[in-house]
């Protein structure tokens, strides 16, 4: 094997870094100089953009003709004022989107979208990864939790709507509970009060997607090598600080995925609010949107122009979002495997 | 990567060039004529939104049997599809692609104009005379300028929909048919601890109604009837509306937090609420009865508890007290339909067949002479209403479109939760007509 | 290994040491349960709906069924079209998933495994399609099938389905191929074989735990996706189950106790899979990359 910097330590076990792509030219340093190497080294190059575009042309062409061509659509119809019947005649350039700004539930509908952000992060982060990585070790049952705390995510939406409804109602589940527990001064109007309505269903949210982000910190944590958590309790590390030295820094890249997927998500977030809000506490803006407000503004009040105006705001708002998370967050994770220098050294307790 | 691009671009190329072809493609024919009626077999696509399984699914099965049965070289192909996405979703991209359905519901109103100005829809005025005498002014709703397009097979008007046995327990002896007894029947309520009224304000268009029945009390007809033809809200009274709006709610006639009470969707909704007895009245159209069986464990309803007046009069307003807010479902044919659609229409309203359609007891029929079917009391004291009613405005936000009605109810809803001002409606209305 | 390690750390680890097959320690269990509880207890409780009818429920929300009504399940498991509804769901859902997998990993194995002019700006181009809402998209994607005469045909569904999901899925899965060491891509490679080879002989195995995975969220998403279903499949024999469950609810009237009945048993086939599936979540890197 070619002296590459060492990832084997003398015991023999090896870290799981995340290593990258290599060089194109495989593993023999490049050697320059002669035609008939020149001539291989162009051969390889052609074989390797045929395996580039091979493998990424079915992909690619089906999501170009599906979702890009569409989505090209809907931004060449919010230049219009359109009613949806006939062609788009109306040339209004960018008017849609100046009028959206003007509307002051858009506005409360942007607010609420940034509550969702902030608090999904805030809240399932810490509590999807404390319970995977309980729900990581082996006992007995492991497999009917991890079933359990799925099913909230596998639920279809109306049945969401209805079951939330039924609870949050005055006198409902929630209410119930509340009472005996002692708490009755705790009792709101959780769905009816226009200023307690967001955060209500923040932890709708909470509740339905938890299981999202724990089924993708499992499949993180299985790429953890069991080696690295022996070797540490050996080592004399205790169970919790296994998980923050050894664990979760080898999570990284997986929470940082799943952070980039829960903003945008939450940016775009639709059927919770469409089904448990009641279509009045949205045109109040209390519940609104972005998504809610381009159904309900836009396309439900049979203006697609201005509809698809929403939609495209709602896309350079993730964009840019999306493009500075990568920016700055990712940037470690590509950097670290571009170079194939570790960036997080693998601290053990009195380590080798 | 550059063949991708490229690629890219000849799929996005072909794709724009062929959805400008659909949409050049538009110049259909009208390929037959009247001679040729039953002539050559032909399938009809049925679009209504009866999906549920019951007695209206049913009946349109039959109906579409029996025509068949009549005239067998025409088959009936159904599609039954949930009201929303049906009107919302389905028809609208059905229509945008120029492959609709021959025949499909149609309400009426702001729609059916701007179906009817993209010639959308078969004008199908000449064939239809009798009917439309049959049925009367509704059939005005889904005509455009004159010529009709469409025609209804259901119409009814809303009231209030009241507990009697509640109403003997307050001491409110007579129905109240001016505003100031109607503030009086809630005051008794309230001293028997019942709520008053219920209202399922979270779907925002059952407290919208209130508003719509002000403006027919505050307005005259000739200026309802303008207001549907040419959008315009200038006139005073529809501002005087929201106050009278204002004064009602400041009487507390409502339910806690009606805010976000859902209408008809299980417990809690405001129909619930009055058919499990906790609330006294609701203001709703003609299929409440229907709702309300559903609502309670033992499929009843209120029972013989169950009674209906209108909406009251406002003394000394200028609006008709006899015009009535309502609404109802109707059919239209698409414009290159073959003319056994039409025919197939007018079977629908025609009389037998909408007496058959009372008895199935889904809903309120409108051809002269089909009210026979009917057996319900309740049901029938509607019917007579809708009848006598000198004029039947449909729903405002129907009338006059979407856009506009989408823009009115949520400036209603302001108002309900305190925070909005009646020029605040109009001058929301009047923004949507721009947009 | 097993026995040094009970050895030298039992004394400081308790009863959370053992390797193999363990009862787990009493605050695990409880916080397990507890988790879980919250979970379900919702859920439990529609299940329970279903056993009651539309007027029980509206008469009294909080309540257990009194009396225990079989009808609206079996309403539901006999009429309708339930069973081919689910079938129809279970077809589309089967198509998306494998497409979504393999074009998916393939698409990630490039951005992954390669290095090449253009790759950041190919992967920025398949996460555009996550940051826009689908919902806009419905009506120039339905007159788009509508010209490929894909309406009516579950394929116009499958592929659609398929282009919105490929961007979580190569979102996910870059991550998880480049964690691959080099020194595995490296000794493939002086062994002879291809970087094809390569992929189809230790990437795709290694990187089950991943695959099974968007495999999994790909089969939910395609479960309860109901806007492209409602707008290519109109006629009654192709709906799926989402669209069944309109069935339930009509222009005035919502069977409460059907919806809930019906919206239990559509769940149980996606919770089956993911069932079935989660087993492969776990494994990995383990002992795969031993000197």
């Amino acid at each position: 094997m070619t002296a590459i910097h060492s990832t084997v330590d003398p015991a023999g076990r090896a870290h799981a870094r995340p290593a990258g792509p290599r060089p194109p030219s495989g593993g023999d340093g490049g050697r320059a100089g002669t035609d008939s190497a020149a001539a291989a080294r162009a051969a390889r190059n052609r074989r390797k953009w045929l395996e580039i575009v091979g493998f990424s042309a079915p992909a690619t062409i089906v999501y170009a003709m599906f979702v890009l061509v569409p989505m090209a659509f809907a931004f060449y119809y919010s230049l219009f004022r359109w009613r949806g019947v006939g062609a788009p005649t109306d040339f209004r350039w960018f008017n849609n989107y100046k009028l959206a700004f003007e509307d002051p539930v858009f506005v409360d509908a942007l607010t609420n979208n940034a509550i969702i952000v902030v608090g999904s992060l805030l809240i399932q982060g810490p509590l999807a990864l404390g319970i995977a990585l309980l729900l990581n070790r082996r006992f007995f049952g492991r497999s009917v939790f991890r079933a359990l705390v799925f099913v909230p995510y596998v639920l279809a939406e109306v049945t969401v709507g209805i079951m939330w409804g039924l609870i949050l109602v005055k006198g409902g589940e929630l209410d119930t509970v509340l009472q005996s527990a002692g708490l009755g001064s705790w009792i709101r109007p959780w769905l009816a009060d226009q200023d307690l309505v967001i955060w209500t269903l923040l932890g709708i949210l909470t509740w339905k997607y938890l299981g999202f982000a724990i089924i993708l910190f499992l499949a993180g944590l299985s790429n953890v090598p069991e080696e690295l958590s022996e070797a540490a309790a050996i080592d004399g590390a205790s169970w919790w600080q296994i998980q923050r030295h050894v664990t979760i820094p080898l999570l990284g890249p997986t929470i940082r995925i799943w952070m980039f997927l829960s903003i945008i998500g939450s940016l775009q977030v639709f059927d919770v609010i469409w089904v448990v809000s009641a279509a009045s506490m949205r045109s109040l803006g209390a519940s609104a949107t972005m998504a809610t407000y381009m159904v309900d503004n836009g396309f439900f009040a049979r203006l697609w122009g201005y509809g698809n105006a929403i939609a495209m705001i709602l896309f350079i708002i993730s964009f840019t979002a999306g493009l500075l998370f990568q920016r700055f967050v990712l940037r470690r994770d590509i950097e670290g495997a571009l170079t194939g220098r570790g960036r997080r050294a693998v601290k053990l307790r009195g380590g080798k | 990567m550059a063949r991708s691009r490229r690629t890219r671009s000849v799929l996005a190329v072909f794709a724009s060039a062929a959805l400008l072809a659909t949409g050049v493609a538009a110049c259909g024919s009208d390929d037959n004529t009247s001679g040729e009626l039953y002539k050559n077999p032909v399938t009809l696509t049925w679009w209504h939104n009866a999906n549920q399984d019951g007695p209206g699914k049913d009946y349109w099965k039959k109906v579409a049997d029996d025509f068949h049965a009549l005239h067998p070289t025409v088959t009936i192909e159904i599609e039954a599809i949930e009201t929303n996405a049906l009107q919302r979703t389905r028809i609208p991209a059905a229509l945008q692609s120029n492959d609709p359905p021959d025949i499909f519901q149609a309400w009426g109103g702001g729609e059916i104009v701007d179906q009817v100005a993209a010639d959308y829809l078969k004008d199908i005025t000449d064939q239809t005379k009798a009917e439309v005498a049959s049925i009367g002014s509704a059939a005005e709703i889904w005509a455009v300028d004159g010529r009709q397009y469409g025609l209804p097979f259901r119409m009814g008007i809303e009231g209030f929909w009241y507990n009697k046995a509640m109403f003997a327990q307050a001491g409110i002896t007579k129905v109240p048919s001016t505003l100031a007894e109607l503030n009086e029947a809630v005051t008794k309520l309230k001293a028997i601890n019942v709520i008053p009224i219920a209202v399922g304000a979270g779907d925002k268009w059952p407290a919208a109604h209130y508003w719509y029945n002000f403006a027919l009390r505050d307005c005259s007809v000739a200026t309802l009837r303008a207001a549907t033809k040419e959008q315009k809200f200038d006139d005073p009274c529809f501002v005087k509306a929201g106050e009278d709006l204002q004064a009602f709610l400041a009487t507390n006639p409502f339910q806690d937090n009606f805010i976000a009470t859902k209408a008809q969707e299980g417990a809690n909704s405001s129909a619930g609420l009055v058919a499990n007895r906790k609330a006294a009245m609701e203001l709703m159209g003609d299929w409440n009865k229907g709702v309300m069986e559903t609502l309670t464990p033992d499929r009843k309803g209120l029972g013989d508890d169950l009674g209906w007046f209108p909406f009251p009069g406002i003394e000394g307003s200028p609006g008709d007290p006899k015009a009535s807010l309502g609404g109802g479902d109707g059919f239209a044919c698409a414009k290159n339909a073959p003319a056994e659609c039409v025919e197939f229409l007018k079977y629908i309203v025609s009389v037998d067949v909408q007496k058959g359609y009372a008895a199935a007891g889904v809903g309120i029929p409108v051809a002269k002479g089909a009210e026979a079917g009917l057996t319900d009391p309740v049901l029938q004291t509607i019917q007579q209403a809708t009848a006598q009613a000198s004029y039947t405005q449909l729903w405002l936000d129907t009338a006059y479109g979407s856009t506009i009605g989408n823009a009115m109810n949520d400036g209603i809803i302001k108002i309900f939760a305190g925070a909005g001002t009646p020029q605040q409606v109009v001058d929301q209305m009047k923004a949507a007509a721009q947009k | 290994m097993a026995a040094v390690l009970s050895v030298r750390g039992g004394a400081r680890f308790g009863a959370r040491r053992q390797r193999r097959f363990s009862w787990g320690s009493p605050l695990t269990y409880v916080l397990a349960m507890a988790v879980a509880a919250v979970s379900v207890a919702p859920v439990a409780y529609v299940v329970l709906g279903g056993f009651r009818t539309t007027g029980q429920i509206a008469a009294d929300p909080a309540g257990l069924p009194d009396p225990w009504v079989w009808e609206t399940y079996g309403r539901v498991l006999s009429g309708s079209q339930f069973w081919s509804q689910t079938f129809n769901s279970l077809l589309i859902a089967a198509g998306t998933t494998t497409g979504v997998v393999a074009l998916g990993v393939c698409a990630a194995f490039v951005l992954a495994r390669y290095s090449f002019r253009g790759r950041e700006a190919l992967y920025t181009f398949f996460t555009l399609g996550l940051l826009f809402p689908a919902s806009a998209a419905t009506l120039p994607l339905y007159l788009l099938l509508k010209d490929l005469d894909l309406i009516n045909s579950f394929w116009g569904v499958i592929l659609p389905q398929i282009a919105f999901q490929l961007p979580v899925t190569v979102v996910i899965l870059r991550p998880f191929l480049m964690a691959i060491p080099g020194e595995l891509e490296d000794a493939s490679l002086i062994d002879g074989t291809t970087r094809p080879g390569f992929f189809w002989r230790i990437v795709l195995p290694l990187a089950r735990p991943a695959l099974v995975t968007v495999g999994v969220l790909a089969f939910v998403a395609s479960w309860n996706s109901y806007l492209l279903p409602m707008l290519v499949l109109g006629r009654a024999n192709l709906a799926t189950l989402p669209l069944g469950v309109q069935n339930f609810s009509g222009q005035y009237t919502a069977d409460t106790a059907g919806i809930l009945a019906f919206t239990s048993l559509a769940m149980l086939p996606a919770l089956l899979f993911f069932t079935l599936a989660e087993r492969q979540i776990v494994g990995g890197l383990q002992g795969a990359v031993k000197g």
